[in-house]
């Protein structure tokens, strides 16, 4: 898929991925990269982004196997400007649609 | 490419970041090795999917780069905020401009989140002193006097076609040679009032668009400017 469409949407994705429970970085960019096909590592430096914005909060939790995961969590102000993405993205995609999915008339 | 190598070729291309910034970064990526060998993939097989460690790691640097046009975005909100029907406060302080410019590049706001502190642009109070006096001076009287001769024509329309229709109705009482000139003040009624009557409602339906227009483009010169 084309680089300038997934860079636009992927603050979005993240914080959606994150609205009902707290990821680590793994889980999120595994499952990102499935469905979207972007390397795994692009999703760390969003994350990063994220965190020093205020979207979000990490706290680092034990596991069974290996070190301490950290974890990432939606802030209030990461839970509104979902909110708001999630509203703009619905209008923004629509209006494409009319576009360029003109073809169904 | 192994998880040294990987590691190393990021934080070689992290050298400018201060150290706690870089093995934090580091960390990430080293957890990301570790949860993906305790699920049984190879050291290679993650490092290729993460993707090219230079490139990675230079997306760090996107958001310094970003800031330009995290700025751009805001102003531009806030100069569509009236017509997007958002609620960004266009109708700001004029001194407050420059703070507020550099308080949205310390920080930077992130695209569609809460209405930022909005950026005014120009002064626009010299543009709304001349809406208001424009309006009170000129157009008032203007509008009124426009109003006044579309009612006039509406009435002369009623009437003639009020005369035509009472025309036709005396036919039916007059007498004689009479009838004659009734049917033609008759017809030449109601046709002088049908027809006066579709004039007069393109003439009105043309004045109400002009008097939208004149007030939406009152409403962009009162918060833009000219």
């Amino acid at each position: 898929m084309n680089v300038q469409f997934k860079k636009g949407v992927l603050d979005l994705c993240v914080l959606s991925m994150l609205k009902n429970s707290d990821q680590y970085g793994y889980e999120l960019a595994n499952t990102l990269s499935e469905i979207i096909q972007i390397s795994d590592g692009t999703v760390y430096p969003i994350l990063r982004k994220l965190a020093t914005d205020g979207m979000v909060t990490t706290y680092l939790q034990e596991s069974q196997s290996g070190p301490p995961r950290k974890y990432y969590s939606l802030t209030g102000l990461g839970k509104k400007t979902l909110i708001n993405l999630q509203q703009e993205w619905m209008t923004f995609s629509r209006s494409v649609n009319q576009i360029v999915g003109g073809d169904s008339k | 490419m192994t998880r040294q190598e990987y590691l190393s070729a990021i934080r070689k291309e992290l050298s400018s970041l201060t150290e706690s910034e870089v093995n934090d970064i580091v960390r990430d990526f080293d957890e990301h090795f570790e949860v993906g060998l305790s699920q049984g993939k190879t050291e290679h097989e993650i490092s290729a999917e993460l993707g090219d460690p230079v490139t990675v790691a230079r997306t760090y640097f996107d958001d310094l780069e970003d800031v330009g046009h995290t700025m751009k975005e805001s102003e531009e909100a806030a100069a569509n905020g009236f017509a997007a029907g958002h609620a960004v406060p266009v109708i700001a302080p004029v001194s407050a401009g420059s703070d507020q410019t550099a308080g949205t590049a310390a920080n930077p706001a992130p695209a569609g989140s809460a209405p930022q502190a909005a950026t005014v642009k120009k002064d626009v109070s010299g543009a709304r002193l001349f809406v208001v006096l424009f309006n009170v001076l000129l157009t008032w009287w203007v509008f009124l006097s426009i109003v006044g001769i579309l009612l006039g024509f509406w009435a002369a329309s009623i009437a003639l076609l009020a005369g035509g229709i009472a025309a036709f109705i005396g036919i039916v009482a007059a007498t004689g040679g009479w009838i004659a000139v009734l049917v033609l003040l008759g017809i030449s009624g109601v046709t002088l009032g049908i027809g006066t009557g579709i004039l007069n409602f393109f003439m009105t339906k043309w004045f109400v668009i002009g008097c939208k227009a004149y007030i939406n483009w009152n409403i962009k010169l009162y918060n833009e400017g000219f």
